[in-house]
């Protein structure tokens, strides 16, 4: 990549950055209803509507975009109303969480779907191909809620294998390995829930990709030298049908915060998407503002990412430039 | 000397016997786990935020099962000429970090409250607070109010002068300091991303160690099951989990009927504005089948006088509309409406439609879709009252509420089986302005006198005689209709001795939670 592109793309995410982070202020603020109303309105307190005024007075601070802008800039992202914390802390403190099950569901089920559609792609027309596709595309059709209910309903309640909740047994005295073991022991429900979510895209998209790539000439040319079959298979031909999952797995990344709500919900998983759900219900504008503008400037990140790696996996990719 | 050896024979055993049956923790399992950090200006205005406070912060008095027990005030009374309130405070009393508790404490807090308010109670009608030595503090009333003791007196928690004098931001104020009380626990840790808990007995209480060494609440996606899997102690569940867990063992405990689900009226605008159609809407409604349909039968018909029918000063001459199609469609027709050969009524060629706004109800302290409005819809348009079902995000229906721009709304509170001030909260708007679930009704004069009346009423029998007008008049009028009570429960497991319970009248001024920290006081 030359110079000049270098410059061109840095100039063409800035300007997208600004524009996210303008949307990521304005648009919670379309909200119906506010703070007050959501937290106050039903509550057990009956708020007179002196009261009522100075509630909202003090929990409305319109600062204008300018000065949000400087703010961000100060690394001050705005402070909870519901929590009376700052914003950073609290993204800060589900963040953690929301890598640990998103990011090991997403490179477990990129891996294993990877693996299955190389393979089967290899196999086509076979007993084997059949089925996994068939069982994949079932698969596929199952919402996370479904799967996780069961799994729960299995494992939890009947087997009792696993915790029903939490990411850790809360304020447990444990060693530090016990506390790996203990963290590792209520991950892999919710972990496996979402494997199973992902992996049937994955193994589908590899082997769609790998049918189309294994119909190449430079694959046939591969087998006339005589190379070895997994040779073939993997680094001529697999490394050819990444790119879609790559895209695939960077967009996925990016919607982090949504992307585990729903098992979070089942499993009581902290994270990124409890938190944005929980603010969202008491109209807490800045945690929403903050969770917004992280989310998209995730999406910006991956994107800006996805163009170097694309480049690395495809030199016909980098030479476009 | 015999005898001697015996009594410190008895004395070890009995010792080693406590120790033996101190507990190690309890794990409660709520199903949202955010309810802001437990101090006065931190936690949610709901009553899970306020239990979770009520552990570190005690109150002058407190509820027990059988009604007020001392709790920092070891004894009070009330002079009736002076308007005031004298309560003798237990001088074992001390803060979390070892300062002993005065009664320049609870003058500071009356004082803080006033220049900062606690919105959860309110201290407008305290005149003035006075010490009177280390152990005696007098309040005295700027007119007389009826509510203090619930609202005040049971409610109010105490702040450590030495701490708070010198905060001017009580919101912002969030170092360990601002999480001394007086409480059987120490709050130890809150932490917002897992919704989790932290507490800590607090040795020198002066009602004595609490019972459990720590106090945790976990946040569970499904707290039934975290419940039989043995993950946590104890569980709001639904009804009809009752009797599979009495069969595994577990102790299930019943709420008296303190919340109910009621039918909001836009009574500003016609056709609501009309007293006799709101009573041909309470005839149209069936109460029984909405709880038959919707919740299995779990939950009982509600009184159109709002109070509940578990309350002491509950009026059973309270009119009420039993079930009537009949009834209902005579009075709309005699409204000038007429039936069209489809069954709807229409007024000067224009249909009689009207929107009905749900959201998802509580139950069992975990949000569920609504069913109530369904069962509603096709009662109304049995009776030729064409209506249009709209469910939405409960903030969203709560500001429509909030600026009048709907017609009916299912909505739902608590606070009905505790001091009759919630009558006054939730049918004038001169008290219930914040809340959408307050009819906000000041078109009956008579009314809102006696609401305003059985605020000033210090005698109860008096006030007793007024509450039951009070519900005479507003089921008469009908500014809002009661629908239910739903049936609500508590399971935990017995292995531990504890014996938690359902407080009468509610949690302070009215929580139906069973999570009393008497429970875990010895």
């Amino acid at each position: 990549m030359r110079k000049s592109s270098h410059i061109q793309l840095a100039s063409v995410y800035l300007l997208a950055g600004l524009v996210m982070t303008y949307a990521s202020y304005q648009v919670p603020a379309y909200l119906p209803g506010d703070f007050v109303t959501a937290m106050y309105s039903s509550s057990n307190v009956t708020l007179t509507a002196d009261q009522e005024i100075r509630l909202r007075a003090f929990h409305t601070r319109e600062e204008g975009f300018k000065s949000y802008l400087l703010n961000l800039f100060r690394l001050n992202w705005g402070y909870s109303h519901a929590f009376l914390a700052p914003v950073s802390d609290l993204i800060l403190e589900a963040l953690p969480w929301t890598l640990l099950l998103l990011g090991s569901a997403h490179l477990i089920s990129m891996f294993l779907g990877f693996m299955a559609g190389v393979e089967v792609a290899w196999r086509r027309g076979g007993f084997l191909e059949k089925i996994g596709v068939g069982c994949m595309t079932v698969l596929e059709g199952i919402p996370e809620i479904g799967t996780g209910v069961v799994l729960l309903l299995v494992f939890v309640l009947y087997l009792g294998w696993f915790p029903a909740s939490g990411a850790e047994t809360a304020y447990a005295i444990h060693t530090p390995l016990e506390q790996v073991g203990d963290v590792a022991h209520h991950l892999i429900l919710p972990l496996f829930t979402l494997v199973l979510s992902y992996f049937p895209g994955n193994f589908l998209l590899t082997r769609a990709s790998m049918a189309m790539v294994l119909k190449e000439q430079f694959i046939q040319t591969a087998r006339a030298k005589g190379l070895p079959p997994s040779r073939i298979r993997y680094a001529h031909a697999a490394r050819n049908a990444l790119l879609p999952l790559v895209t695939r797995f960077g967009l996925r990344i990016a919607f982090m915060v949504t992307g585990a709500l729903v098992v979070e919900t089942i499993y009581a998983y902290p994270g990124l998407g409890t938190l944005m759900f929980n603010a969202i219900a008491v109209r807490d504008l800045p945690l929403i503002q903050g969770i917004v503008l992280f989310s998209s400037l995730t999406i910006l990140f991956i994107n800006l990412l996805l163009e170097y790696v694309y480049g690395w996996l495809d030199p016909r990719v980098k030479d476009a430039y | 000397m015999s005898s001697v050896f015996f009594i410190v024979i008895l004395i070890s055993c009995a010792a080693a016997s406590a120790a033996a049956f101190q507990i190690r923790e309890i794990r409660i399992a709520d199903s949202s786990g955010n309810w802001g950090a437990p101090n006065p200006y931190h936690h949610y205005p709901r009553g899970p935020g306020y239990i979770r406070m009520s552990w570190v912060f005690d109150t002058l008095i407190w509820k027990g099962r059988n009604g007020y027990i001392p709790a920092i005030a070891q004894s009070w009374s009330f002079d009736a000429d002076k308007q005031a309130f004298t309560f003798n405070l237990n001088p074992k009393a001390k803060w979390h970090d070892g300062r002993p508790l005065i009664s320049e404490d609870v003058v500071f807090t009356l004082a803080y409250f006033k220049k900062h308010p606690y919105h959860w109670i309110s201290v407008d009608k305290v005149s003035r607070a006075e010490a009177k030595g280390l152990h005696t503090v007098i309040v005295y009333l700027s007119k007389p109010y009826a509510p203090f003791l619930p609202e005040i007196g049971g409610t109010m928690p105490v702040l450590p002068k030495h701490i708070w004098e010198f905060v001017e931001n009580p919101e912002m104020f969030n170092t360990p300091q601002a999480f001394i009380g007086s409480g059987p626990y120490r709050f130890r840790d809150f932490n917002k991303a897992r919704g989790t808990y932290l507490y800590e007995a607090f040795a020198d209480y002066y009602q004595g160690p609490p019972k459990a060494d720590r106090l945790i609440y976990v946040r569970s996606g499904k707290p039934l099951i975290s419940l039989v899997t043995g993950e946590v102690d104890m569980a709001a569940i639904q009804a009809d989990m009752a009797e599979p867990l009495r069969q595994n063992g577990m102790i299930v405990i019943k709420d008296e009927r303190g919340w109910n689900r009621k039918l909001m009226i836009n009574h500003r605008k016609p056709p609501f504005d009309s007293r006799q159609f709101r009573q041909a809407l309470a005839y149209a409604i069936n109460q029984k089948e909405i709880i038959d349909k919707a919740h299995r039968g779990f939950g009982t018909r509600a009184s159109y006088g709002l109070l509940s029918i578990d309350h002491e000063m509950y009026n059973p001459d309270t009119p009420a509309y039993p079930y009537d199609t009949d009834k209902a469609v005579k009075i709309i027709e005699f409204l000038g409406y007429r039936r069209s050969p489809h069954g709807f009524f229409s007024q000067n060629g224009r249909p009689l439609t009207v929107e009905l706004l749900v959201s998802n109800n509580i139950i069992a302290g975990q949000s569920v879709a609504d069913r109530d409005g369904e069962v509603i819809q096709k009662q109304l348009e049995a009776v030729g009252i064409r209506v249009d079902l709209v469910n939405m995000e409960q903030t969203t229906m709560d500001t429509k509420l909030k600026q009048w721009k709907f017609d009916l709304a299912v909505s739902g509170h608590g606070g009905i089986s505790g001091d009759p001030r919630i009558l006054s909260e939730m049918i004038s708007s001169r008290y219930g302005a914040g809340s959408v679930n307050s009819a906000r009704y000041d078109e009956n004069t008579e009314l809102n006198r006696l609401l305003e009346e059985q605020m000033r009423e210090m005698d109860p029998e008096k006030r007793k005689a007024i509450v039951f007008k009070i519900q005479e008049l507003y089921a008469w009028d009908l500014p809002a209709i009661s629908l239910y009570y739903p049936e609500s429960m508590t399971a935990y497991a017995p292995g531990k001795g504890i014996e938690w319970f359902y407080t009468k009248g509610g949690i302070g001024k009215g929580i139906p939670i069973a999570q009393n920290k008497i429970s875990l006081i010895n």
